[in-house]
């Protein structure tokens, strides 16, 4: 549905140092890089009269604990000249600092304000990093693996004291994984 | 942030979460001088749920009614997008008939979207009497909704490889007459505001973005193609059956707020061919792949057997996810609305990713609102058309 153009031909170009691997498959087509290069890739995709890569679909961190480096940060983007998608991939650990690639593609501020509340994953030289969607106080990354689904921190009303508290979590039900193939099993092994 | 030379105290106003407006819970805190906006700074975050993290512990079916909370206008996109991730996933076909049933809710939807858009866009700006004439119109696509899908607005009506249920008999009529009736409202719409002086001494020329400018942002939607860039991903990727259908992309060269509404606007009208002619050429067959739903894992539990057929459920349709990533996207009445899947071999997803239109469209507000008086905030933010529920998932 959408060309291989873009693909194809910055396989070619490219210099190798920038780019680890190129791999193709029919659900989108990807590159992965090295944490020091994103920012001078993107602006040659960006600039490139035949790569013309304008948009920044989206910024996103993917967690894989089991691995050394174990943050992914995923940068989608699309060509509207050539009708054309392309996803970078770098990998980062939890004390790695990316480049940001916030003056080609003013629209990245807010997608790694959101990596770095997420995941931790923060950027050098960024204009404005702080968290985004997490609540004023909130410590920790959500999307990281190792913070379970329900946190560690409930919010209550207190009315003695006229605000909003913040207590350790109390759940009064544990939590229920439903992961079943029939209905009639709770937990299939199967 | 730019000081002002002439005067010394600028005032910061907080344009808090709550506001009458239905935009959803905002906060603006815009520096002013006097009535000229200096800086403004939006402030997101009070209605994050952790959809995204939900979604790792959710298979896609039970992940469903999760989705149309995103964007609870639009909703038939957000479940549309989440089953065609997994469809595309497993190459799983769809029947014609399904095909085209979505397409009719998807364009309902649309429709349902945009006057939700001009309602509160007008009352922002001052006229009161569109926002209760759209939600005339709004609650006949509700009706059709709830004759369709059981519930008016959260339906929970897709499924990976169709949809839930077939069409009831008669809502087909139904429908032509809505359009029939909508046809004639969206006159009414124009013929009161469009070229009212009033409404285009507030909107003409305000919020410019230019061709160039739009896309650096990634600004999708409307919003592009009121910038003069014919972007429209029915037409460019060419998913479900838009393509036998006969309908043309909706842009203008302006690129100003009175550029966006008239998009929206047309949108509408384009939207109702297409229905009048999906209605007309609606095939019959299967309304969901039912191939899908005998994924089992087990091969052959006792449960299916041939004495407990009375009390034994149909299987729960659990798809695995396999260990691929995917970017799937769909052309929301806000913009882009994309999904960045990753499987993991389980019928859990890895990763989630929700890439909303409304986030990103958002962003350009404080470069738009430099230079412009404090009343023109609400336009420009009414032009943009977020929604906080899929802002803030």
């Amino acid at each position: 549905m959408d060309n291989q153009f873009i693909f194809k031909y910055s396989w070619e170009i490219l210099p190798k140092r920038w780019v680890k691997k190129m791999e193709r498959s029919e659900h989108g087509n990807r590159s992965d890089t090295n944490t020091d290069y994103p920012f001078q890739l993107l602006c040659f995709l960006k600039l490139h009269t035949y790569t013309r890569v304008q948009v920044s679909i989206d910024i996103c961190g993917v967690d894989y604990p089991s691995r050394k480096r174990r943050f992914e940060v995923v940068y989608n983007l699309l060509s509207t000249r050539y009708n054309s998608r392309i996803r970078v991939q770098t990998s980062a650990d939890e004390v790695t600092r990316i480049s940001p690639v916030v003056s080609p593609f003013p629209s990245a501020g807010r997608w790694e304000r959101e990596v770095w509340d997420m995941f931790g994953v923060s950027s050098i030289n960024h204009p404005d990093l702080r968290r985004i969607s997490t609540d004023y106080g909130f410590e920790g990354h959500p999307l990281r693996k190792d913070l379970p689904l329900s946190g560690y921190v409930e919010v209550r009303y207190d009315d003695p004291e006229k605000r909003v508290v913040s207590e350790p979590i109390e759940m009064t039900q544990e939590f229920r994984y439903f992961d079943f193939a029939s209905p009639w099993e709770q937990r299939s092994d199967g | 942030m730019i000081p002002s030379t002439t005067r010394k105290d600028l005032m910061i106003v907080n344009m808090g979460p709550h506001h009458p407006s239905m935009h959803g819970v905002l906060r603006l805190i815009v520096t002013l001088d006097g009535e000229d906006v200096i800086d403004c700074e939006p402030i997101l975050g009070y209605l994050h749920r952790g959809m995204e993290k939900i979604a790792e512990n959710r298979t896609i079916i039970q992940y469903l009614p999760y989705v149309t909370r995103w964007d609870y206008l639009a909703t038939m996109f957000t479940e549309a997008i989440t089953v065609n991730g997994p469809e595309q996933l497993g190459n799983i076909q769809v029947p014609q008939r399904a095909s085209y049933i979505r397409a009719i809710m998807l364009e309902l939807s649309r429709i349902a979207s945009h006057l939700l858009w001009l309602g509160p866009f007008m009352a922002d700006i001052g006229a009161q009497t569109p926002f209760f004439y759209i939600f005339r119109e709004r609650e006949l696509i509700y009706d059709l909704f709830e004759a369709a899908t059981g519930m008016r607005m959260m339906h929970n009506y897709f499924r990976i490889g169709g949809v839930a249920a077939d069409l009831p008999h008669g809502w087909i009529d139904k429908c032509l007459d809505f359009c029939d009736y909508f046809l004639t409202g969206v006159a009414e719409y124009q013929k009161l505001i469009t070229r009212n002086p009033i409404f285009l001494e507030r909107v003409e020329g305000v919020g410019f973005i230019g061709a160039e400018e739009a896309l650096n942002w990634g600004l999708s939607g409307p919003m592009l193609r009121a910038s003069g860039i014919q972007w429209d991903l029915r037409k460019v990727d060419r998913y479900e059956c838009y393509d036998e259908f006969d309908w043309e992309v909706q842009w203008q060269k302006e690129g100003d707020s009175l550029a966006r509404y008239l998009v929206r606007i047309s949108e509408m009208t384009e939207s109702i061919k297409i229905i009048q002619q999906a209605l007309e050429g609606i095939p019959g067959g299967p309304y969901e792949n039912l191939e899908i739903r005998r994924f089992d894992r087990i091969k052959n539990p006792e449960w299916n057997d041939f004495q407990y057929r009375f009390i034994s459920k149909k299987p729960s349709p659990t798809f695995e996810l396999s260990k691929q990533e995917l970017y799937v996207r769909v052309e929301a009445p806000k913009g882009e609305l994309g999904i960045f899947m990753i499987g993991d071999q389980s019928v859990f997803p890895w990763r989630w990713k929700i890439r909303p239109p409304g986030f990103i469209n958002l962003q350009i507000l404080p470069q738009l609102v430099k230079r412009m008086k404090l009343a023109d905030i609400m336009t420009i933010l009414g032009s943009i058309d977020i929604i906080m529920g899929e802002v803030d998932r």
